[in-house]
């Protein structure tokens, strides 16, 4: 309903929003504090010639992604006025700490078990860095050290994360293959088959699907083309999800259909859609036809479970038992893998931290907390009762369930568990290079 | 199992909340009353009980309560009142929704405000932005008449349904750990569950 061609200047957006990770990759996450509005200014002008926009990332001199990210905290020690401020919406203003009970942060996962500096409010920027070479990653990451360092900024936090061997994520599977298809963003192969995506789901200032701009804080120039993202560090229990598919199949070829039937993606990457029985490694070749499938033929779920992790993530054509909307939940993510492997075959816990950063990024600040809340940790949309997301929900009470569909009878499984666990979080305001350039202004 | 000597204080002080809190109540009004406190007590099994269904609002397991009590335009109970005849007063297309239970549009006596009540699953604000895209014309259609209704499509809608919610200060959900998703299932279980029964009894 919404005129796809309306037209964006990828020279004014941060590549974090296009960018399709590479693999094998590198890359860090800093996190930085601001001494003062004047030294935050200073800061911002010495990174911006460092930040990697869409076009440059379009052009593919150099494959790599560098994004800055503020908080609420952060754009108020740049001393924003009241009038923009306020135009942030409250997962901003609040931050993700106090969203805890939105995002099912409780147990394990909740602030009070975040690692610092994440929940505790002294987080200003966040600096983020992904590079296909580890001399690349290395040097743009010496680069913006460097712009901080001479604004004198305090570095509060350093995570550097790097692919694992075939690019595969701690569980095994090989992720960052789907991206929404977005009106007036350039298309990749992984693009999913959908038609285009109204731009302001995603960038500020445009009409959305409803046809409606969505709100965005002031001045304009502050706005338009940035984008609300949720940062979240994520450890992943891989002994405990290897353990739940030994205990739940009769060999290794049904753990690997197991893992499958979770994700909706074979380890490898395949879409169980295009192969249901057996994993088809020649489709991982194959790139345009990844993502290139419906679930119009399996309403029933018999090959793809309708409770599978990317089902849920992107119902695509499912009916739902609901009126939702699954183009209006849509996301742009980047994930990244912090820690070593588990090595293959272990099932005992070693104790290590291993897990992924993620960048969930929409223009509707609430996405990520709808999505963890009613459509990872419930299953009424998808007629499944209360059950959760097999692999990112809270499966912490003994009667937590995956359902499988199958002739004659389904298969519900017990005994999972909780399989990742919230190490921290930030939200924060992925602007345009115009605000980021006008942010930098000593004299705002 | 015998709590007596735990629940006799609290009962007392229970009597004598009653006693305060309804002067005017018939003695045999108040003992129904407290009995029915002692029983809860003698079991051991509280009440669930309700908690908040988001900003306004009550939920009782993962049913939630909306009752909204709105001005409207002048004239607009009877333009709403021809509207709601032409649709015989039920509203089957909201079968479509997935999460309301019931839905009721009542006008208050001299037709200057009407009361919208619904119980729905879930937090009502989750999915109203899904309404914007799915059913816009409808949600217009309905509220239309209130005064300032500013259009499912501003984003001021949640703040204005917000201002003229009235949290219920007395519920009941027959079936509270039920959403409408949840009965359909079951009534479409039971079916076939009968359905085999029947078989196999002519077998
Ligand atoms: C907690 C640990 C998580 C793990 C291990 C995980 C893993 C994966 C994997 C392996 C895929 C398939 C690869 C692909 O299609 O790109 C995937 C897809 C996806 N995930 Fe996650 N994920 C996690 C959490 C989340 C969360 C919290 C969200 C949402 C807020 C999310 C949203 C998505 C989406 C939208 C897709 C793409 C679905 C599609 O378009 O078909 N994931 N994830």
């Amino acid at each position: 309903m919404v005129d796809a061609t309306d037209a964006i200047d990828l020279d004014d957006l941060q590549s974090l929003i296009v960018f399709r990770r590479p693999a094998p990759y590198w890359g860090s996450f800093v996190l930085a504090r601001f001494g003062g509005a004047a030294q935050g200014r200073a800061a911002l002008r010495g990174l911006v010639p460092h930040v990697v926009s869409a076009a440059e990332w379009g052009a593919g001199r150099r494959n790599l992604s560098v994004a800055v990210g503020l908080t609420y905290e952060g754009l108020a020690a740049l001393g924003l006025p009241a009038e923009s401020l306020d135009g942030f919406p409250v997962q901003l203003r609040d931050g993700m700490a106090a969203r805890a009970s939105r995002l099912g942060d409780l147990g394990d996962s909740a602030p009070d078990n975040w690692q610092s500096p994440f929940g505790t409010g002294s987080v200003h920027a966040l600096v983020l860095i992904t590079a296909d070479s580890e001399a690349l990653w290395r040097e743009s990451l010496a680069a913006a050290g460097r712009a901080i360092d001479e604004a004198g900024l305090q570095i509060l936090g350093r995570q550097h994360v790097a692919a694992l061997a075939g690019a595969r994520t701690t569980f095994g599977y090989r992720d960052g293959i789907s991206f929404p298809n977005i009106a007036g963003l350039p298309e990749s192969p992984f693009t999913a088959p959908e038609r285009p995506i109204a731009t302001g789901e995603f960038l500020l200032g445009h009409p959305s699907e409803s046809g409606a701009v969505l709100p965005m804080p002031q001045p304009d120039v502050l706005g338009r083309n940035g984008i609300y993202a949720g940062v979240r560090k994520i450890h992943t229990r891989v002994a405990a999800f290897r353990s739940f598919l030994k205990a739940n199949s009769q060999d290794a070829a049904g753990e690997e259909l197991l893992a499958a039937k979770m994700v909706g993606r074979w380890r490898s990457g395949t879409p169980l859609s295009l192969a249901p029985a057996a994993d088809d490694p020649s489709l991982v070749t194959e790139p345009d036809r990844l993502n290139d499938f419906t679930y119009a033929d399996d309403l029933q779920g018999l090959i793809c479970p309708h409770g599978a992790h990317i089902r849920r993530m992107n119902p695509r054509d499912s009916s739902l038992a609901t009126l939702a909307d699954p183009r209006i939940h849509r996301i742009i993510r980047q994930g990244a893998v912090y820690g070593p492997a588990l090595p293959d075959d272990v099932l005992d816990d070693d104790g290590a931290e291993r897990g992924l950063f993620f960048t969930f990024m929409s223009a509707r600040a609430d996405a990520l907390e709808f999505l963890k809340r009613e459509w990872i940790d419930d299953g009424n949309t998808f007629n499944l009762g209360s059950e959760r997301d097999p692999i990112a929900g809270n499966n912490d009470d003994d009667g937590a369930t995956f359902t499988i569909p199958a002739r004659p009878v389904r298969r519900r499984l017990r005994g999972l568990e909780r399989f990742t666990v919230t190490r921290g979080g930030e939200y924060a305001f992925v602007p345009s290079l115009t605000a980021l350039r006008w942010l930098a202004d000593p004299e705002p | 199992m015998s709590h007596d000597s735990s629940i006799a204080p609290k009962l007392e002080e229970i009597k004598q909340e009653i006693d305060q809190a309804l002067p005017n109540a018939s003695q045999e009004a108040k003992d129904t009353l407290l009995g029915g406190v002692e029983a809860q007590l003698r079991s051991g099994q509280v009440e669930p009980g309700t908690t908040s269904a988001g900003r306004v609002g009550s939920r009782a397991g993962k049913v939630s309560e909306l009752t909204v009590i709105a001005p409207l335009k002048p004239g607009g109970a009877d333009r709403l009142r021809s509207l709601f005849k032409l649709m015989n007063g039920y509203f089957g297309a909201a079968d479509r929704v997935g999460t309301v239970h019931d839905m009721r549009f009542v006008f208050l006596p001299g037709d200057e405000q009407m009361l919208f009540a619904t119980a729905f699953d879930g937090d009502w604000d989750s999915y109203i932005d899904d309404f914007a895209t799915q059913i816009p014309v409808e949600m217009d259609l309905l509220f239309s008449e209130v005064e300032g209704w500013p259009g499912i499509h501003d984003p001021s809608v949640k703040d204005f349904i917000v201002e003229y919610q009235h949290t219920a200060e007395g519920w009941y959900v027959a079936s509270p750990d039920l959403t409408v998703a949840d009965t359909r299932r079951a009534q479409k279980k039971a079916e076939i569950v009968d359905e085999l029964l029947d078989k196999v009894g002519s077998l």
